[in-house]
């Protein structure tokens, strides 16, 4: 009975510790950098964050039952080269609205490709996951470069680039609220009194947060991945169709990381293939910072948002100090071990 | 013979043939199992019971002999078609995700749905948690948390969610391997009364022991195998310990 | 026991903690990196001019940008600019446009920037001209470079070398090198970066104009001088009788020189390497490469502060949209001159 306060404790300190201390950060930063704590500095975070988030989505399906793919990055860039490639292809004079959807079809429908893949060697011939992905990391990486001639695609059509960088409101103090647009009349130097609300990466990564959520916790999908990464054994002699799930599995982590190409796209108007390089080992941290057993059977969507905010906190909070960013590198990896050494704390005070 | 006669049985198995590369695990084996009755399976390691109990539930596809479930032969291509037509095992480490509830892990794979905001379809978490307590109130199971997960939880219990999650699903034919192993006396003892339980509910039972007390406390018939064959099958009341111990060990004993 | 360990694990938790907070608030280590600049002076208050300017450079640890650094320090110390020199870790303009939102976000007047993508930081570098930050390119630029006609007009300056000049000059040495007429081979790092694309566009042209001389390929070797040696080994096997390798940077040479050099070549093949830190000038008097190209980022740095300065007096006459500075190109025989020795680039 005496073990049983410090399991308590220690259960309720391994689900908040993350936000504790994304708390502290926030904090922290606020105090000691300038400019920190403003509305667009936080707002450039979750913008700029979107991207790595939106791959993190899928991943962290993925690593919940018991997977890994460490192809989403190269993914993400064969469909940003994908999308460029459609969007340019379009007659001039095409409205926005077509373009842009274009661009989010085609790059999804040629991002769930390696997704398939995958998913059906992973499920049907069993090999692993961390080998068939890996192998993917290399195709995926190649065939981006093949099909953009390995030269990035600049996207220059007119009013791409608000869809990746406009904010849903814009705040002018004389005339209050305008919505999409800067409010008309507005130019040169009194832009700059102009507030923007809500990035629209920002937006389109909280409907694909709430969407996220929603499919693992309150779907069929959602629970049978937990029970696949609890015991893959179990779900399939209580006749869940574990090849399918897999099948499936895949193909949504292949699917937001085909969405975050497609809102690079946007954001940076431009397709490259190597563009989600740098963001794969991101991607899984964010998963495993907030909470998810790389073992399977463990992790939520909430989890992921906060591991991604700390990661996008530090990296913003450490420029705005003016710190040596190569100290990114150790605080990241310093929080990765620190959210396992607390998973391991409640597994042994528990027992 | 005569009982067969009289009624049909639940389960009959016929010249059941299993073999794993040049090692036969089971061996022609025949055997039936009538509804309201409790059959021990007994025999040494690597004796071939639990290799016969993965064919009758799915898992292993026979390679020889036929399998009748109340009359009807019948194939399992899988264990979920196994579970569909009636027959629930409840496995020596109980096929559990120890990261899911109970009440997730009695509806695995068959989760009761609702529709959510208009066109989703959302897993009905009331409905399996009300419905999971009525049967676990009929077993007279007590978990006091429904919602923690089962790695929390003793061993005893976890058997019952398994036992549960059996006669939830009107088991026609119920597989039981080892239940009773590491388990402490008194949850031993729940678990055995859970058998009689389903016994008064008609539900047939194969119960797989290596503890004999266990299966003459709740076996009304016993089949002994040895080295993948059927070598005897004796009603309770005919038999005694010291005789089917010497059936699982070899003829050589009773010879000495 | 369960409570020792508890205590144990507590105590690794507070030193974690410890350890990434302290990590944020001590001064960067003095590493290679040009140190964030001594940011102590507190950012917004600044020097005598009261401004605040940023130098975003292209990645960190990079000799080249080391000396950009150093340049625009010693200016900014003349001139009284509290300077903020910061850049990503790695070449990417995801983590790029991070930094550019944190100096918004700090509120600088001026921006200077070693862009890690022409077409990508065109939309980052738009919103910080937005937010009133004036923007000025240093090395490489974004849009086509062009800040008067082009599709970007908003930076001040494009201040850096012309590369097409750059490749053209360093193919022409090359030429030279090898007598006038053989096949060359060009060891490229990343497409799409401005500058090296640049180089190889010089270099082509060159080829192209003089008669006799091949180019026999490009390959690309993302950055990695393993990965150029592997490429130069096999081109070496296809075109037993190359005369020349233009590297377009340092790791492209350096790699191209490894082949070379496991091919018994040395001497034979000619190599020219763009880029002058103080590793090509040992690899030059080695005999493993056989001309420097050097810019003159020191100079780079100075010029962006200097406009910087006249940007904030107003004085937009005296900024020229397009600001070349020149090459010096080194060889073992002039590697000793004055001129040569302050054209290599300092790591600290």
């Amino acid at each position: 009975m005496s073990g049983n306060n410090p399991a308590h404790l220690m259960r309720t300190l391994s689900r908040i510790w993350a936000w504790l201390f994304l708390l502290a950060l926030v904090i922290f930063f606020s105090l000691t950098g300038e400019g920190f704590f403003s509305l667009f500095n936080l707002q450039a975070i979750g913008a700029n964050v979107a991207i790595l988030l939106i791959m993190a989505l899928g991943q962290t399906f993925v690593i919940i039952s018991a997977g890994i793919d460490l192809s989403t990055g190269f993914v993400m860039g064969l469909a940003s080269v994908a999308g460029a490639m459609a969007m340019t292809a379009l007659p001039p004079g095409t409205p926005l609205p077509l373009i842009a959807l274009t661009g989010l079809a085609v790059g999804l429908g040629v991002g769930l490709i390696p997704g398939l893949v995958n998913g059906l060697i992973i499920a049907k011939l069993k090999v692993p996951a961390f080998i068939v992905t890996l192998g993917m990391f290399g195709i995926a990486r190649g065939a981006g470069f093949l099909l953009s001639g390995g030269m990035p695609l600049p996207v220059s059509i007119q009013g791409l680039g608000r869809i990746g960088n406009g904010y849903l409101f814009y705040y002018y103090p004389s005339q209050g609220l305008s919505f999409l647009n800067p409010p008309a009349g507005v130019t040169g130097v009194e832009l700059r009194q102009v507030t923007g609300i809500l990035p629209h990466p920002l937006t389109f990564a909280v409907i694909l947060v709430l969407a996220a959520h929603w499919l693992l916790k309150h779907s069929r999908f959602g629970l049978h991945t937990y029970a696949i990464g609890g015991n893959q054994e179990a779900a399939i002699r209580a006749g869940i169709p574990v090849d399918r799930r897999t099948v499936a599995l895949y193909m949504l982590s292949a699917g937001t990381a085909a969405l975050a190409g497609v809102l690079y796209n946007m954001r940076f108007t431009n397709g490259a293939a190597n563009s989600g390089e740098a963001l794969l080992l991101d991607s899984i941290a964010a998963v495993v910072i907030g909470g998810a057993s790389l073992f399977g059977g463990e992790g939520t969507i909430i989890g992921t948002v906060i591991g991604a905010l700390i990661i996008a906190v530090i990296q913003n909070g450490l420029v705005i100090l003016g710190i040596n960013p190569f100290w990114q590198f150790v605080a990241v990896g310093v929080v990765i071990i620190l959210a396992v050494l607390v998973d391991q704390a409640k597994e042994q005070v528990a027992s | 013979m005569d009982e067969q006669r009289r009624e049909h049985p639940a389960l009959q198995v016929v010249g059941l043939t299993k073999r794993f590369g040049g090692l036969t695990a089971v061996d022609n084996v025949d055997m039936e199992v009538y509804p309201g009755e409790v059959v021990g399976l007994i025999g040494d390691n690597g004796a071939g019971k639990s290799t016969l109990i993965k064919m009758i539930s799915g898992v292993y596809r026979p390679d020889g002999g036929k399998i009748f479930l109340e009359g009807q032969e019948t194939t399992f291509v899988s264990p979920l078609e196994a579970r569909r037509l009636g027959v629930e095992t409840i496995y020596q480490d109980l096929a559990l995700c120890e990261n899911l509830d109970a009440t997730a892990n009695i509806f695995l794979g068959r989760e009761p749905m609702r529709r959510s905001l208009g066109l989703l379809k959302a897993v009905d978490r009331k409905h399996m948690l009300a419905e999971s307590r009525s049967v676990l109130d009929r077993l007279d199971i007590h978990i006091p948390d429904l919602s923690r997960p089962i790695r929390e939880m003793s061993g005893g219990q976890r058997q019952a969610v398994a036992i549960a999650r059996a006669v939830y699903w009107n088991a026609r034919l119920m597989i039981m391997d080892e239940p009773t192993a590491a388990l402490g006396v008194p949850e031993q003892r729940k678990v055995l009364h859970l058998v009689h339980t389903l016994r008064e509910q008609n539900v047939p039972v194969i119960i797989i022991s290596h503890n004999l007390q266990d299966v003459f406390a709740v076996a009304d018939r016993v089949v002994v195998m040895r080295r993948g064959k059927k070598v005897a099958e004796r009603p309770i009341q005919e038999t005694t310990m010291d005789e089917l111990v010497s059936l699982m060990v070899g003829g050589s004993l009773l010879e000495e | 026991m369960r409570t020792r360990q508890r205590s144990w694990l507590v105590l690794a938790l507070i030193t974690a903690i410890a350890l990434v907070l302290s990590a944020c608030a001590a001064p960067p280590a003095p590493s290679a990196a040009p140190a964030p600049a001594e940011p102590q002076a507190a950012p917004s208050e600044g020097g005598d001019q009261g401004i605040t300017m940023a130098l975003v450079i292209g990645v960190q640890g990079d000799a080249f940008y080391i000396t950009m650094a150093k340049g625009a320090q010693d200016k900014a110390e003349e001139l009284g600019v509290n300077l903020i020199v910061d850049g990503p870790p790695e070449w990417d303009a995801v983590k790029q446009t991070a930094i550019v939102d944190a100096m918004i976000a700090r509120g600088v007047d001026v921006m200077a920037i070693a862009a890690n993508d022409k077409q990508a930081m065109i939309e980052p570098l738009q919103r910080a001209n937005d937010a009133g930050i004036k923007i000025i390119s240093v090395d490489t630029f974004i849009g086509d470079g062009d800040y008067v006609n082009g599709p970007v007009t908003f930076p001040l300056s494009y201040i850096g070398s012309d590369n097409v000049e750059g490749g053209k000059i360093a193919c022409e040495a090359l030429i030279e090198a090898i007598g006038g007429q053989g096949k060359l081979y060009i060891q490229n790092t990343v497409p799409g970066v401005s500058t090296t694309d640049q180089r190889e566009q010089g270099c082509k042209e060159e080829i192209d104009a003089v008669d006799g001389v091949e180019l026999v390929g490009v390959d690309y070797n993302d950055d990695n001088s393993s990965k150029a040696a592997e490429q130069t080994t096999a081109v070496l096997q296809r075109e037993p009788d190359l005369g020349g390798i233009f590297g377009t940077n340092l790791f492209s040479a350096r790699g191209a020189a490894q082949a070379v050099s496991n091919a018994g070549l040395t001497g034979v093949v000619k190599i020219a390497n763009f880029d002058a830190p103080e590793s090509a000038i040992e690899d030059l008097r080695n005999n493993v490469v056989d001309l420097v190209i050097a810019q003159l980022p020191y100079q780079m740095g100075q010029v962006a502060v200097e406009y910087a300065v006249k940007a904030m007096e107003g004085d937009m006459d005296a900024i020229q949209p397009r600001f070349r500075t020149g090459y010096v190109i080194i060889t073992r025989d002039n590697v000793d001159t004055e001129e040569a020795q302050k054209a290599i680039y300092k790591s600290e």
